[in-house]
């Protein structure tokens, strides 16, 4: 990797203060790393230290919303018993991260700013669109681990597991931008991948994640994926989803999915259309066409359609079990 | 002739590695481990195009960087690149990022060159050609006997399938490369190998160097799978390197660099139709085959052949048969000699079209097999595995497991015609006044457990302990020994080690004036000695090994129809090596072999990037290897036969794992997915549950 100054922040602002315009934040580092590494991204200046950002790596359990601060790690957000209990879909999520040794050490914060998995982004020697080629290789070539939907040319997916869990719990992240608290859905955190190839979410540079608040609005959540392999693998299609349920019968339900667009994929009108309702099989399999509508299967990455398909139904069906 | 003792207390029994506790203690030095004084980082320049025409190369900003002593750049003037990740130059300097900053800074004048790199469009006849002015593909070349043509509409049952197999990897824990001190004195390397005789000879060659003038050592390696067999580019380079920056030099190939350019199994594309009489007897037999062992196909296998040709109709005796094979050549790197060449795929085509073709018949796949399998080993083995797998109360019609995850059972043979003692190994054995004992041969422990059999062979014969016994392999200064490949280390050494322990009793015997000097009169023998310790040699010697050992394997599957996903329940393993050494290392082997099977049945695969040429998967996030949360049940079943000598497992223990996988798979599934690896998305596919592409 190309040579950089190392220095540790002691409070938000001086992070922001010490990053500059080309500077990064290093937190857990297990993707900055690997993209310096392959010089994969714009050569930094420098990293900036955030795991000494004071208050960041608490969780706040209140009545009404918790908030998770983004150096909290992966694995104490496995195996904190109180998020088992409260969030059980984030605790299932947090599980299905990498490995043991990456969930130790991988940040909340670093999860949901990871950059792409696309095997063209990373491979060290193609020029994509993502890398401000003029050509998505994905698209006319191997798409096999690619995007159902997209916004724009670009069909590299969002991977985190994180954001497509958090998405289904409605939850918000605090992201610090040019001293100024500003607050994104999960839909916002990432529609500028959407939109733009060469993003792959919405934070500018100096932005710093904070904290997840997420409302303690629904009592019921899961989150499953199916990978080619049984553990350490990422999701070829993930699905999300949380709901209150009373008798059997949903109420503020939500569905998100991840590795099927490049932002958490949320039909709002699937969820509209389950609230209230009793969940059996059609209405499930209804709720599955519905969030499944209009997306674009590729010449290899067809079977996510019905893999998306039986996911968002077992979810669901999870949910009132 | 000697023979094996027939009441042992070591052989045949379980004994932990003699080097466990090295190895768990970090104490072990593998040769990535090795630090020569002076040492300095060496690395390679890799051509990032899959084919171009090299107009020069330019160092002078390499040797610039801080830290860089020396920049070599291979080949003189123009040259044709043939693949993505072909070696370019290399350098070494003192520290890894100055060798990294330097490789940036080499110049490479490189015009593209059209390419190919997927084996189907290398035989159209429009393709790019990976060899200027020559076609992709050999003569087909073909096999026939009988009549096949005549034969076929004498069959009550015809199957034809086209079965495919994957570009598989080997990917051994520790990568390739070696540590090379040359110096006007001659030549050292510490070799991550599998034959340190073979790289010794390599050096000398290439390299012009007395054969005497070259040292090769590997005390502890990680794996090699076929793929160590030479000193390969990188240790020719290092080896240069060395000389001009008059350093030793280490040299490591990383992740990225082993899926590019040090070996391979070839791909396999089988278009298979075969036909049973009534009876359920094979009578006929067609298959055409090709696939690619990469640019060279086949010539720059660094031991042995590149594994293209399958040996068909593999296990079964067919009366009329024809084989048509073809060798194509994609712009990829070379394959390599790959834990049983040609095997396993030849297995997954043929084990495929068995139960097919059973399924047609409307016959039990395992009584078809036996049926038509001529081997009686492979007889007892599948009664054995029957009972032990309780295959009669599992095996279902194809699809009628019930529900939406649905399990399924297969069965498949495991032929190896090698794994025989290589004749010229030789040992020699120290016996010390105190009693001690030291072993020394020239073969290398790949991570089998070679040690540990020395110890086990030398102790029983000597009437000691295992633990009493100092063993050192991995150097070529000791007596020669072979190559770790072909399934025959355990059968070289341990016949060398019986006979370097006999010649040592006989003649302690003569020395000590004691008729009986083994066990418990050991160490007085040894005490009259005196001062001079007993330096004894021993050989290879006939009647003490065999070859050809068979193996049968079942596999048990649950398949989730809605999401595509196998997992895979239980294997039974039965195998035979005829006489056991030790159990465990042999049983580690076989387990090891099962896993890698399961590899290349569902997540293994090169994916090679049609648009531009490269690997799209160089790393283990892509290129998936199972893990332990994947790793099912693993029944080994060992058939221990004394009477044939020793022989080799490593190879039989992968040959029928996947086969017997693919077939459990479309045991539950009633439809057959033909390609490996068993994908979800293949999966899914084949259960015709994937949508056509919309095209906008």
């Amino acid at each position: 990797m190309n040579a950089f100054q190392y220095a540790t922040a002691q409070s938000a602002e001086s992070a922001r203060e010490l990053a500059g315009a080309r500077g990064m934040y290093i937190a857990g580092g297990n993707d900055l790393l690997g993209l310096l590494k392959d010089y994969l991204v714009p050569a930094p200046d420098i990293l900036v230290n955030i795991k000494t950002l004071p208050g960041m790596n608490q969780i706040q359990r209140g009545d009404k919303t918790w908030a998770i601060g983004a150096l909290v790690t992966v694995a104490e957000v496995e195996d904190d018993p109180d998020i088992q209990e409260t969030f059980p879909g984030l605790h299932e999520a947090a599980a299905e991260i990498a490995s043991q040794q990456i969930r130790n050490v991988a940040t909340v914060g670093g999860n949901l700013a990871q950059h792409s998995r696309c095997w063209y982004f990373r491979q060290r020697d193609t020029v994509c669109l993502k890398k401000g080629g003029d050509l998505c290789y994905a698209l006319n070539s191997d798409n096999r681990y690619h995007s159902l939907f997209t916004g724009n040319t670009c069909i590299s997916p969002v991977v985190s597991s994180l954001a497509t869990m958090f998405a289904a719990l409605d939850a918000t992240a605090v992201v610090l931008r040019n001293g100024q608290e500003t607050r994104m859905s999960m839909n916002d955190l990432y529609h500028a991948a959407w939109e733009n190839p060469l993003a792959h979410n919405s934070l500018n540079a100096g932005d710093l994640v904070t904290r997840v608040e997420i409302p303690v609005a629904r009592g019921r959540s899961t989150y499953m994926q199916v990978s080619d392999k049984h553990t350490f693998d990422w999701a070829l299609v993930s699905c999300a989803a949380a709901a209150d349920v009373d008798g059997g019968k949903l109420s503020s339900p939500r569905v998100a999915l991840g590795s099927i667009s490049p932002v958490p994929h949320q039909v709002e009108a699937a969820n509209a259309f389950l609230d209230g309702r009793t969940l059996d099989d059609a209405t499930a399999a209804a709720a599955a066409d519905m969030i499944l509508a209009g997306a674009k299967p590729l010449e290899h990455n067809g079977y996510k359609m019905p893999l998306a398909h039986a996911l968002i139904r077992r979810a669901l069906s999870k949910l009132v079990a | 002739m000697p023979s094996w003792p027939s009441n042992t207390k070591y052989i045949g029994a379980e004994t932990q590695r003699i080097d466990a506790p090295q190895k768990l203690t970090g104490q072990a030095r593998y040769s990535s481990d090795i630090q020569a004084p002076g040492w300095l980082y060496g690395m390679i320049l890799r051509s990032n195009l899959p084919a171009a025409k090299i107009g020069g190369i330019n160092l002078d900003k390499a040797r610039q960087i801080p830290g860089i002593k020396a920049a070599i750049a291979l080949g003189d003037g123009e040259r044709t690149v043939h693949f993505y990740g072909e070696e370019l130059a290399a350098v070494a300097g003192t520290t890894k990022q100055a060798c990294l900053d330097a490789l940036r800074a080499i110049e490479v004048d490189a015009t593209p060159l059209p390419f190919v790199v997927n084996e189907t469009d290398a035989k159209k006849d429009d393709s790019a050609q990976v060899w200027q002015g020559s076609p992709n593909f050999s003569q087909p070349s073909t096999r026939e006997k009988g009549d096949v043509d005549s034969a076929f509409p004498k069959c009550a049952a015809v199957i034809e399938g086209f079965y495919t197999t994957p570009v598989q990897i080997h990917n051994p824990m520790e990568t390739h490369g070696n540590t090379v001190s040359w110096t006007d004195d001659g030549l050292t390397c510490w070799a991550s190998t599998q034959g340190i005789g073979g790289v010794r000879d390599s050096f000398a060659g290439a390299l012009q160097l007395d054969q005497s003038k070259v040292r090769v050592i590997t005390e502890y390696m990680g794996g090699g799978f076929g793929a160590k067999f030479n000193a390969g580019v990188e240790g020719i380079l290092a080896a240069r390197l060395s000389r001009e920056a008059k350093a030793p030099v280490r040299l490591m190939l990383t992740r990225f660099d082993q899926a590019l350019a040090v070996g391979n199994r070839p791909s396999s594309f089988q278009k298979i139709k075969m036909g049973a009489l009534a009876d359920g007897t094979l009578h006929a037999f067609e298959m055409d085959n090709y696939g690619t062992a990469g640019f060279a196909a086949g010539g720059a296998t660094g031991g042995g052949g590149s594994g293209v040709e399958l040996p068909m109709p593999y296990l079964y005796r067919v009366p009329n048969s024809r084989v048509t094979q073809t060798v194509v050549a994609v712009n990829a790197g070379s394959a390599r000699a790959f834990r049983a060449p040609s095997n396993p795929p030849a297995s997954y085509g043929m084990e495929s079209a068995m139960d097919d073709l059973a399924v047609k018949l409307g016959v039990d796949p395992v009584e078809f097999r036996l049926k038509n399998d001529p081997s009686p080993i492979r007889q007892r083995e599948y009664a054995i595995g029957v009972e032990k797998f309780g295959w009669k109360d599992k095996y279902q019609k194809p699809g009628t497991s019930p529900g939406i995850v649905k399990i399924g059972v297969g069965c498949a043979g495991a032929a190896w015609p090698a794994g025989g003692g290589s004749r010229g190994t030789q040992a020699e054995a120290k016996i010390f006044p105190d009693g001690s004992v030291e072993l020394r041969l020239g073969v290398q422990d790949i991570g089998t457990g070679t040690r540990t059999v020395i110890a086990v062979v030398a102790a029983e014969t000597l009437g000691l302990t295992p633990e009493q016994i100092t063993v050192r392999v991995g150097d070529t200064n000791f007596p020669w020994g072979p190559g770790s490949g072909g399934s025959t280390t355990c059968p070289s050494v341990s016949p060398a080690v019986f006979d370097v322990c006999n010649n040592a009793l006989q003649q302690l015997q003569t020395l000590s004036g004691m008729a009986d000097v083994r066990g418990d009169n050991w160490s007085a023998a040894c005490k009259k000695l005196g001062v001079t310790p007993l330096n004894v040699h021993g050989q290879w010697q006939p009647g003490l090994s065999e070859s050809h050992a068979c193996g049968v394997q079942f596999a048990e599957v649950a398949v989730d129809t809605e999401t595509g996903l196998v997992t895979l329940k239980k294997v039974v393993a039965v195998h035979d090596c005829g006489l056991i050494i030790d159990k465990l290392t042999l049983e580690s082997q076989i387990n090891g072999g099962v896993i890698m099977g399961m590899g290349y049945a569902l997540y293994e695969e090169r994916v090679m990037d049609n648009l531009s040429g490269v690997v799209l998967n160089p790393n283990f996030e892509t290129y998936k290897l199972p893990g332990i949360a994947d790793v099912p049940d693993i029944d080994v079943v060992l058939i221990n036969m004394p009477e044939r000598g020793v022989i080799g497992i490593g190879e039989p223990a992968t040959v029928p794992t996947a086969a017997a996988i693919g077939n459990a798979v479309a045991n539950a599934l009633g439809v057959r997915v033909s390609s490996l690896p068993i994908t979800p998305a293949k999966v899914l596919a084949a259960l015709g549950k994937v949508p056509p592409a919309v095209t906008t």
